[in-house]
Parts: structure tokens; C-alpha cells; sequence
């Protein structure tokens, strides 16, 4: 029996790893982003599967046994909030805290008065990057620990001494899960490792976006200047937690540095130039990214279209597939495009014929993989997410 | 377009090996080991940083 799952994960391996090297696999590789949907599926509520990162993991190997999928990622509600409560980070809604337990987690941006970094702040941040966070950044982001120049108290010893040891249990267990789900179901494991492009990141958890829209055009030269010293740093974080056998991406995720969030003059100034090179030297190592696009990156394509040939796949979501596979097909695997609405609202027949339309639009060649548009959360059907697979197996082999 | 430039603190080191060296008595012993040892766990306070940043 173990021999014959360990032949099956060989062959979703070959599957998914041919795909995003933008060849004709067997078939096209399903390896759905599904989150909050594998609480709903398994029986628990958002609460448990966000608090509880073991029941999570449970939720997410039930999918991975019950559906016929090449990969997932092994904890897709990826913020353990037991390890963000002990931190002490103010900027989630956890649910069970705050918010319904049947809720997913939220990130609360600050207003722009309250944001994690003040606009006088660029230049220290891009002296000492790491310093900054410590000294600056953790102590506005978790009121236990204390700042500089203010006394030391027992919560805060406590903040660094929980969320470290908190920190290594949560990392530690994905190797376990990992082998979990290729023992128990065959599955791969989808990702490895993390990137996030540093003009997002700027806006993410430290100027916040509104702030980030005023520095762009009243301190233009000190954003750029941040952004090239995340770089390294940034680099380094993603190699770091890399796949060493180079088969499985780092998750790039991307979030509003795109137009209408900002112009394609910010994109091109700020934005690329400071992401195309991690992107060539993570290449460079033998590892792809994958390009999550979040929202819609249409109006980027050209420029994502200058990195090397397959060293990204790039993810569909609001942003028109078709789009996409012509002006970045030959060069890269693309994967979603599955609309989440239609997973939602629609009927098993809808979704079969959306999956046959992107399939004979952009599949053809290979170099496709099947999934959702946006990470799936609770809302959507299981008949719809089976529909969904169960077409891709029928008519998804080449 | 921009290339990758080094800064103060590099990547992975919060407390650079050197800076340390400083504090501690004569190594009678191996330093190589003393500098790995060092090395491997102050790149643990490195990550949690990042990752608090960019994970959580």
C-alpha cells in the first residue's frame, strides 16, 4: 500500500513539476489553493482551524484524501493566530476573538496617522533593515513588547520567548505534515518558502497603502531607497525556505502595487525594478516563483514578461486568463482562472463549462495547472470544488 | 535597473560574529566552532523578525 502511494506521489510530482515548467504533462496537474473550504469540508469552524494549527493540518490531509489533487498547500490558513496571540500582533481579527468563530481571519490595516512606520522613519529603516524591525516596527505592532528606552517587563521577555519557541513548533510541524500527506494520500506539497515584493511589503505592515500613496509622490527618492534595502533581506528569506530539491515554487504573493492601486509609472519605477532582480537571482539559485497574482496584474504583463523563460508561474486571478496566456504562454506556466464567485453561486454544470472553456483556451500546449481564481475559503460548494476536479480528470488528459 | 547592494546588518545576521568575537574571552578551544554554533542560532532571531514581517 505505502509502496503504491509513494508511485502516486511520483507521478503527481512528474505531473506538476512538468506543468510549471511550462511542458505537456500526462495530464493537467489540479492543485487547488483551498483554505477556509477544507474547515468547512472537514466539520470544524474557521476558530479552530486558524487557533488550532493541528486541526488544520488534519482539515487539509481530509482534501487531500477525499479529492484527486496533484498538490496543496499543506496549511493554506497559513497564520497560526496561537503564535500571533502570543507575539502579541494587534493587526488580525481572530476568529473566536473579535470576530465569529465562522469567520476567516482578517488584517486590520491602521489608519495613516497609526501606521507601523512614520514618514520620517525611511532613513532608518534603510540603514539597518533588521534593527528597524526589532526596535521600531515589533513594538508598534505588539503592544507586550517594549520599545527602546522604555522598561523591560515580564510580558515582553515573555512575547519573544513564547513567539520564538511557538515559532520553530509551527515551522517544525510542516515537515511532518509534509510527510503526512505523501504517506496517507500521495499529495505534494505545493510551495516552499515565501517572497513578497518589497514596494508591497512597504505597504503591507509598515507605511500601510495610504501611506505609501502620499511617500510616493513626497518622498519618492527615500521609497526607492527602502525598497533597495528589503531586497537583500527579502532575497535571502525566500531562498532560505526554498525547496532544496528545486521541484515546488516560493509562493510570491502579490498585493497592491499594481494599477488602479497605484499607476504603471509607480509600477515601473518602484515596484519592478526592485522585484525583477530577487526574481533573477532567486532563478539563478534554480528555484522558480510563482507569481500569485492577486487582483489583476493585466497591465503589467509586458513586464513580467522580461524575466527568463519558465523561471516564474504565474497565477490568474482577476485578470483575464486569456490575457494572460497570450502575452506570457510561451514562456510561462499559468495556473487558475476558476472564478471563486462561480465556486460559490454557480451549479456543478457552470463550473464544468468554465473549466472546459479555460482548458481549450490555455491548456492545449500544456504548461497549465488547475485551480481556483483566489485562495478558496469557506463559501464555496463542495459539489462545485468536485465538479471541478472531477472535470479536469476527464478532460484534462493530453 | 537596480541591483542587489549590501547593507549594515546583512541578510541572515543579527548580531554579526565579529561584533561577538569581541566580548569573549581567548578561545582556547576550536573557533570555528564557537563562530558556527554562533552563527546558526543568531540567524534563528533573523528569521523570526522576517517572518513575523512577512508570514505573520
Amino acid at each position: 500500500m505505502a509502496k503504491d502511494m509513494e508511485k502516486l506521489y511520483q507521478e503527481r510530482l512528474k505531473r506538476y513539476v512538468t506543468a510549471m515548467r511550462n511542458e505537456k504533462p500526462d495530464m493537467i496537474p489540479i492543485r487547488p489553493f483551498v483554505a477556509e473550504f477544507t474547515a468547512k469540508y472537514a466539520g470544524y469552524t474557521c476558530q479552530e482551524v486558524t487557533h488550532d494549527y493541528e486541526k488544520a493540518f488534519t482539515a487539509a490531509r481530509k482534501c487531500a484524501a477525499d479529492f484527486d489533487w496533484d498538490a496543496v498547500v499543506s496549511n493554506m490558513v497559513y497564520v497560526w493566530t496561537g503564535l500571533t496571540e502570543a507575539i502579541g500582533l494587534k493587526y488580525y481579527g481572530v476568529p473566536g476573538i473579535g470576530i465569529p468563530p465562522t469567520t476567516g481571519f482578517q488584517y486590520i490595516e491602521p489608519p495613516e496617522e497609526k501606521a507601523f512606520m512614520k514618514p520620517d522613519e525611511y532613513d532608518q529603516l534603510i540603514e539597518d533593515p533588521t534593527g528597524f524591525l526589532f526596535n521600531v516596527w515589533l513594538p508598534r505592532v505588539s503592544p507586550d513588547v517594549s520599545a527602546m528606552g522604555e522598561p523591560t517587563s515580564f510580558r515582553n521577555n515573555l512575547s519573544f520567548l513564547k513567539g520564538g519557541m511557538a515559532m520553530l513548533t509551527y515551522f517544525n510541524a510542516f515537515g511532518k505534515q509534509n510527510e503526512l500527506l505523501r504517506t496517507e494520500s500521495g499529495t505534494v506539497s505545493a510551495i516552499s518558502g515565501i517572497l513578497k515584493a518589497p514596494f508591497d511589503i512597504i505597504a503591507d505592515k509598515l507605511r500601510g497603502y495610504l501611506g505609501l500613496v502620499t511617500d510616493v509622490y513626497e518622498r519618492p527618492d527615500k521609497v526607492l531607497a527602502a525598497c533597495e534595502a528589503l531586497m537583500p533581506h527579502l532575497t535571502h528569506i525566500a531562498i532560505g525556505g526554498a525547496d532544496p530539491d528545486k521541484n515546488v515554487p516560493i509562493g510570491h504573493w502579490m498585493h497592491r502595487g499594481c494599477v488602479p492601486f497605484f499607476s504603471k509609472d509607480h509600477f515601473n519605477k518602484f515596484y519592478w525594478p526592485t522585484l525583477k532582480p530577487i526574481i533573477e537571482e532567486i532563478w539563478a539559485h534554480g528555484h522558480q516563483v510563482l507569481f500569485y497574482a492577486e487582483g489583476s496584474w493585466d497591465a503589467h504583463l509586458a513586464s513580467f514578461a522580461e524575466l527568463p523563460d519558465r523561471s516564474i508561474v504565474y497565477h490568474v486571478d482577476q485578470g483575464d486568463i486569456f490575457k494572460v496566456h497570450k502575452a506570457l504562454g510561451e514562456k510561462f506556466c499559468i495556473s487558475g482562472g476558476i472564478p471563486n464567485w462561480l465556486l460559490a453561486t454557480g451549479t456543478p454544470a457552470e463550473v464544468r463549462d468554465y473549466c472546459k472553456k479555460v482548458i481549450d483556451g490555455v491548456a492545449g500546449d500544456g504548461g497549465y495547472i488547475m485551480d481556483a481564481s483566489a485562495i478558496v475559503q469557506d463559501d464555496a460548494k463542495v459539489e462545485n470544488i468536485k465538479a471541478m476536479t472531477e472535470f479536469t480528470r476527464e478532460y484534462g488528459a493530453y | 535597473m537596480k541591483k542587489q547592494q549590501t547593507t549594515k546588518r546583512p541578510p541572515g545576521i543579527c548580531i554579526p560574529w565579529q561584533e561577538k568575537l569581541k566580548e569573549l574571552p581567548k578561545i582556547s578551544g576550536d573557533k570555528e566552532l564557537v563562530k558556527k554554533v554562533w552563527e546558526d542560532i543568531d540567524a534563528l532571531g533573523y528569521m523570526y523578525i522576517w517572518q513575523c514581517l512577512l508570514s505573520f
